[in-house]
C-alpha cells in the first residue's frame, strides 16, 4: 500500500508542480514567445504549416517580442526593472505525518 | 512430392547437429566471393547439405555461381549433395523481423515511455540503412538452427563492415539490455502490486535477443564451429589491411584458421619486364605476410587468366583451396632487378581533371567494388588537384571504416586534417573515426538528450533509477549505419558550415554496397530528424523545446543542403572506379544504374590497372580487358549515358606516396 500512496502523492505533486511551472512560464513571456517561434519553425520543417502561415506567425511573435523589449527598456529608464523571481507553491509533503496529526 | 524426397539425405553424423560455419573475410576485391562459392561447391559435392550466404549488401555471389539469387535459399545444381545459396536483403529482413514483433515492441515502449502507438509507428516506419550487419547476424542465427545444414559458408562484406558484423552479437545483447531496462519498472510494479509478474511476450523477446547474441558470440569464438579464412592479394595495401583485420579478429578472441594469398602472378611464359617486376614485388609481400602471421597456415593461389565463374571453374578452384600444401607459385624475393616503370616527368599534365573536377566542383566521390583501386585513384586525383590549383584547399577524406588512404599516401593519418609528405601545400588528408565521433557527439548532447528523454520515460517523477538505466542503455547503442551517418556529418562539417575548412573534398568511400547506403543517408537521416521533431513537438508541454529542438532543426537544414549539393552536378561528382575483369564489370553496371536513379552526376568511369604490353600472357590478358572495356562502351551507348572512360596503367608495385601518385596520374588516359 505504501507504493500506492507514493503513486498518488507523487502524481499529485507532479500535477501541482507542472501547474506552478505553467504559471511561471506564462509570466515569463519572452521564453514562451521564443518557444512558440521554435515550435513554428519545427512545424514548418515538418510541413505541418505552409511557408506563408509561418511568415505570419513569425511576424506576430517578433512584434510581441519587440513590444516586450521596448516596455522593459522604458521601465528600466523609469525606475529599475521588475522581475519575477518565482512563485511559492507548497504541498503537504508526508502522508504519514498528515494522518498521525490530530486535528487541533 | 513427399517430404522425404524433397528433403536432402541426412548423414547419420549430420542429423540434428549444429552446422559449422566458414567465413571468408578480407579487403574488397581479393576474391572472397569466388573462394566462398568454390569452397561451398566443393563441400556440397562430398555429399553434404551446404548453405552459402553473402552478407555484403553489394552481392556478387550470383555472378560467381552464374545464377540469379535472392534472399530465399536457391538450390544450385551441384553433382552431389545439396547446395543452397542466399543473397541477404537486409532491408527486407529487418521489415520482416519488425513486422513479427511490432506488437511486442509496442508493449515494451508503452510500459517504459510516454510514447503512444502513433509515435512508435512513426519510429518503426523509419528506414535504417546501416542495419545490414545486424540483419546478417539474425540470418546467420536462423541458419545455425540444428539439422538444416551441415555447414554454412559465409561470403562477408569487405573488412570494415565485417568487423562491425562481428561486434553485432554484443550489440544484440545491448539492445536486449536496453529493452529489459524499459520493462524493469513494469515488472517491479506488477510484482509489488501483488500477484507477481508473469512472463509475457515482451520478456520472451528480450530473452530471445539476449540468447541469440550470446549464442552467436560463442559460435564465432569456437574454433570447432567457426572457421575464418583471411584472403589477401600479394600487394602492400592488402597486407596492411590483413594485419589490421586479423589483429582485430584475434583481439576479439576469434581465431583465423588460414591466410590465403590470392591471384599471385605466375611465372611469365617468356621474358617480360612487367611480370618480373610484379613477381618480385609480390614475393616481398608474400614473405612479409609469412612474417606477419607466423602461426597461421599460409596458402598462395596463382592468378587465373579468366576469373572463375560458373560451377566448372569453381570446382577447379575448390580443389586448389582444399588441396594440401599447394606448390608455392611465388619466386624468391630479391632476384629480379627492380626496374620500376615510373613515368617520366615531362609527360603532359593531367587532361582528365577538367572532366572529373572542373572549377566549382566541391565534392568528388570515388566509389566502386572493393579492391578496384578506389583509394589509389582518389589519392592520385587529390594530389593532382592540389598541384594544378595551388590556391585551393583540397582535403582527401576517407570514410571507409577500413581505411587505406594513409597507406596509399605513405603516411599516418588521423581524424584531423593532416599534412601529406611530398604533396603540394594545399593538400590535407583525414581518416574518419566514426566511433570516436559518435562518442564525442554523445558526450556533447548527453545532458540535453537525457533531460528530454527523462521526461518522456514513464514515471520519472517517482523513481529515476530505472529510467536513468534505460536511457543510458539506449544512448550507449551505436546507431545502425554509424559509419555512413558520420561520413555525412563530416562532409557537412568540412564543406557546408560557415568558413568551411576545405574548398574541395576528394572522398574515398567504402565499397559499393555501403557507399550506396552513404548516398541514401542524408534522406534517411532527415527522416530520423523529422520523427524526433514530431515527437518533441507533440510533447512540448511535458519536455519543453530546448537546445535539442534547435539542434535538430539545424541538422534538418544541413541535411537538405547536402542533398542539394550531392545532386548538383556543378558542385558534386561521383567517379566510378572499376577493374577490367568480369565480376567488377558486372557490379559496375549495377552501380551505374543505381547512381543514375539517385540522380548523382557521374563524369567518368576509371578503368584501373590495365595490363601493359609484355609477354604472351600479358597480351592475352590485355585482349580480355579490351573486350570488357568495349562492352562497357556498348552499354553506355545503349543506355545513353555520357560519362567518359579514363584508363590507368597497372604499376608494379602500385604507386605509394604523393610523388609516385602524381607521376602515375600523369599517365592516365582519357578517351
Amino acid at each position: 500500500l505504501i507504493i500506492l500512496d507514493t503513486l498518488i502523492i507523487g502524481g499529485l505533486k507532479f500535477v501541482l508542480r507542472r501547474l506552478a511551472e505553467a504559471v511561471d512560464a506564462e509570466m515569463n513571456d519572452v521564453d514562451v514567445l521564443r518557444q512558440e517561434l521554435l515550435a513554428a519553425q519545427m512545424q514548418l520543417e515538418l510541413g505541418e504549416i505552409t511557408e506563408a502561415r509561418f511568415v505570419e506567425v513569425e511576424a506576430a511573435l517578433l512584434a510581441r517580442l519587440r513590444e516586450i523589449r521596448e516596455r522593459q527598456e522604458a521601465e528600466a529608464g523609469a525606475g529599475g526593472p521588475m522581475t519575477i523571481t518565482g512563485i511559492d507553491v507548497s504541498i503537504a509533503d508526508d502522508i504519514e505525518d498528515d494522518s498521525s496529526d490530530r486535528p487541533r | 512430392v513427399s517430404a522425404a524426397r524433397r528433403r536432402p539425405r541426412r548423414t547419420a553424423a549430420g542429423a540434428g547437429e549444429e552446422p559449422r560455419f566458414s567465413f571468408f573475410a578480407g579487403k574488397g576485391g581479393v576474391g572472397k566471393t569466388t573462394c566462398a562459392a568454390a569452397a561451398a561447391v566443393a563441400a556440397a559435392e562430398t555429399g553434404r547439405r551446404i548453405a552459402v550466404v553473402s552478407t555484403d549488401p553489394a552481392h556478387s555471389l550470383g555472378d560467381a555461381l552464374a545464377c540469379t539469387l535472392g534472399p530465399a535459399p536457391r538450390r544450385v545444381p551441384t553433382r552431389a549433395g545439396v547446395l543452397e545459396a542466399i543473397e541477404l536483403d537486409a532491408d527486407r529482413a529487418l521489415a520482416r523481423w519488425l513486422a513479427q514483433r511490432r506488437a511486442t515492441l509496442r508493449a515494451i515502449a508503452a510500459r517504459g515511455t510516454y510514447l503512444d502507438d502513433e509515435d512508435l509507428e512513426r519510429l518503426l516506419r523509419l528506414s535504417f540503412p546501416g542495419v545490414d550487419e545486424l540483419m546478417a547476424l539474425v540470418e546467420l542465427s536462423r541458419l545455425a538452427d540444428r539439422g538444416r545444414y551441415e555447414a554454412v559458408v559465409v561470403d562477408t562484406a569487405p573488412t570494415g563492415h565485417t568487423l562491425r558484423l562481428l561486434q553485432m552479437p554484443e550489440t544484440m545483447r545491448r539492445i536486449a539490455g536496453a529493452l529489459d531496462d524499459l520493462s524493469a519498472k513494469h515488472r517491479f510494479l506488477t510484482d509489488s502490486l501483488g500477484g507477481g509478474h508473469r512472463e509475457d511476450a515482451a520478456d520472451r523477446l528480450i530473452q530471445a535477443l539476449d540468447a541469440d547474441g550470446r549464442r552467436l558470440a560463442g559460435l564465432l569464438r569456437d574454433p570447432a564451429r567457426a572457421r575464418f579464412t583471411w584472403l589477401l592479394l600479394p600487394e602492400r595495401l592488402s597486407l596492411d589491411e590483413a594485419r589490421d583485420g586479423v589483429g582485430a579478429l584475434v583481439a576479439a578472441g576469434i581465431p583465423v584458421a588460414e591466410v590465403v594469398i590470392n591471384r599471385a602472378t605466375p611465372a611469365a611464359p617468356g621474358p617480360c619486364a612487367h611480370c618480373e617486376v610484379r613477381r618480385a614485388a609480390e614475393a616481398d609481400v608474400i614473405a612479409a605476410t609469412r612474417a606477419a602471421f607466423p602461426k597461421i597456415p599460409l596458402r598462395v593461389l596463382p592468378g587465373l587468366e579468366r576469373e572463375p565463374s560458373g560451377l566448372v571453374a569453381l570446382r577447379r578452384l575448390g580443389r586448389r583451396l582444399a588441396g594440401d600444401s599447394p606448390p608455392d607459385v611465388a619466386p624468391h624475393a630479391g632476384r629480379v632487378s627492380r626496374a620500376r616503370r615510373l613515368p617520366r616527368k615531362d609527360l603532359p599534365p593531367a587532361s582528365w581533371l577538367d572532366r572529373v573536377a572542373p572549377v566549382g566542383v566541391r565534392l568528388v566521390v570515388f566509389t566502386g567494388k572493393g579492391g578496384v583501386g578506389k583509394t589509389t585513384c582518389a589519392a592520385a586525383t587529390a594530389v593532382t588537384l592540389a598541384a594544378v590549383r595551388p590556391q585551393a584547399r583540397v582535403l582527401a577524406l576517407s570514410v571507409d571504416p577500413a581505411h587505406s588512404l594513409g597507406d596509399v599516401l605513405d603516411t599516418t593519418l588521423a581524424d584531423t586534417d593532416g599534412e601529406v609528405p611530398g604533396a603540394p601545400a594545399g593538400l590535407r588528408a583525414r581518416e574518419l573515426d566514426a566511433d570516436r565521433a559518435f562518442a564525442e557527439l554523445r558526450a556533447r548532447y548527453q545532458d540535453a538528450v537525457e533531460r528530454t528523454f527523462a521526461a518522456l520515460l514513464r514515471g520519472s517523477r517517482f523513481d529515476v533509477a530505472y529510467d536513468r538505466e534505460a536511457l543510458r542503455g539506449l544512448m550507449d547503442l551505436a546507431p545502425p549505419g554509424l559509419d555512413e551517418l558520420f561520413a555525412v556529418l563530416t562532409i557537412v562539417e568540412v564543406l557546408l558550415e560557415q568558413d568551411p575548412p576545405a574548398d574541395v573534398v576528394v572522398l574515398d568511400t567504402a565499397p559499393t554496397g555501403h557507399a550506396l547506403r552513404l548516398f541514401q543517408m542524408p534522406a534517411t537521416a532527415l527522416g530520423w530528424v523529422h520523427a524526433l521533431l514530431a515527437i518533441l513537438l507533440k510533447y512540448r508541454d511535458v519536455v519543453g523545446l530546448g537546445e535539442l529542438a534547435a539542434e535538430l532543426l539545424a541538422s534538418a537544414r544541413r541535411l537538405r543542403e547536402l542533398t542539394a549539393l550531392l545532386t548538383d552536378d556543378a558542385r558534386a561528382r561521383v567517379v566510378v572506379v572499376t577493374r577490367p575483369a568480369e565480376l567488377p564489370d558486372r557490379e559496375t553496371e549495377r552501380l551505374l544504374d543505381r547512381l543514375r536513379r539517385l540522380r548523382l552526376a557521374v563524369p567518368a568511369v576509371v578503368v584501373n590497372a590495365v595490363t601493359p604490353e609484355g609477354c604472351r600472357r600479358c597480351i592475352r590478358l590485355r585482349r580480355v580487358e579490351q573486350r570488357l572495356v568495349a562492352r562497357l562502351c556498348r552499354r553506355r551507348a545503349t543506355r545513353r549515358q555520357r560519362w567518359g572512360i579514363i584508363s590507368t596503367p597497372a604499376l608494379a608495385p602500385p604507386p605509394r606516396g604523393a610523388r609516385a601518385l602524381a607521376l602515375w596520374a600523369r599517365t592516365w588516359k582519357p578517351e
